[in-house]
């Protein structure tokens, strides 16, 4: 696998949406290269980035009560 | 004990994904009592049509699309409005700040606040502020969140490549602005 390639399927590869030989060509390719292997820790660390920021919001407890109240 | 009766076991299963079905509506109405009445009216159409939800099927990505085609309801018309991503060209953050020399990349990520990043997010136009809501936000597969979207997998990966692109993009700019990085005279990446 070339840097090309990699970097075409690294977003599936962060999302998990690659099938178990394409992970493996990845997994072979990252083993030796570091320059692709830094890119795909930035591509995690930036996903996981916008998760813990979006994530933090949860509904009020007042609303989960009257919604529970609602609906059961 | 007497059993729960079939739409009260129901609503207790739906109500395990109000946190995701919340956030998501936070992030799309950016209003936190604009996000409460689609919720509950997610919730109160979810009871309403709840025969038509097949068992063993995903519930969080079935009252996803509930919220969200009543979100689209309700904003009819700015559909128009939801393109204008095309500008952005190929942008990315990572080899923006490899040409920049700003090393280790990953450090700058660890300086922009948590809200500019939700900011960035909420600047995409809806249409693809909720394929990152899906699958960044809440860990959705391409699948399940086609199924919520209502659209073919493919639409799933280009919105959400398109979205990467500008989220990328913003963060960039805020990290030039609040001089996390200094950029390089405030210029994009050419497209491609």
């Amino acid at each position: 696998m070339k840097c090309k390639d990699c970097e075409e399927k690294l977003d599936r590869f962060v999302d998990r949406e690659l099938s178990p030989t394409e992970v493996l060509e990845l997994q072979l390719h990252l083993e030796s290269c570091p320059d692709c292997t830094e890119h795909y820790d930035f591509q995690v660390h930036l996903k996981r980035l916008v998760r813990h920021a979006c994530e933090c919001d949860a509904p009020p407890q007042a609303f989960r009560d009257k919604l529970r109240q609602l609906l059961t | 004990m007497a059993e729960s009766p079939p739409q009260t076991a129901f609503a207790e299963e739906a109500l395990t994904h109000l946190d995701t079905l919340y956030r998501g509506a936070l992030r799309l109405t950016r209003d936190p009592d604009q996000a409460q009445d689609l919720v509950q009216e997610a919730y109160l159409r979810a009871i309403r049509y709840q025969h038509s939800y097949q068992q063993g099927t995903n519930m969080k990505a079935w009252l996803f699309a509930i919220m969200r085609n009543l979100f689209w309801d309700r904003f009819k018309g700015s559909r128009k409005d939801d393109v204008s991503l095309d500008d952005v060209g190929e942008f990315i953050l990572y080899e923006k700040l490899r040409d920049e020399g700003a090393r280790p990349e990953a450090d700058v990520l660890d300086k922009l606040a948590a809200s500019e990043v939700v900011k960035a997010v909420e600047q995409l136009p809806p249409l693809h502020r909720e394929v990152v809501l899906l699958v960044d936000v809440e860990g959705f597969s391409y699948k399940d969140a086609a199924q919520a979207l209502g659209v073919p997998i493919g639409t799933v990966m280009s919105r959400l490549h398109r979205a990467r692109q500008q989220l990328q993009k913003s963060l960039y700019d805020y990290a030039v602005e609040s001089g996390i990085v200094r950029g390089s005279g405030g210029q994009a990446v050419p497209q491609s």
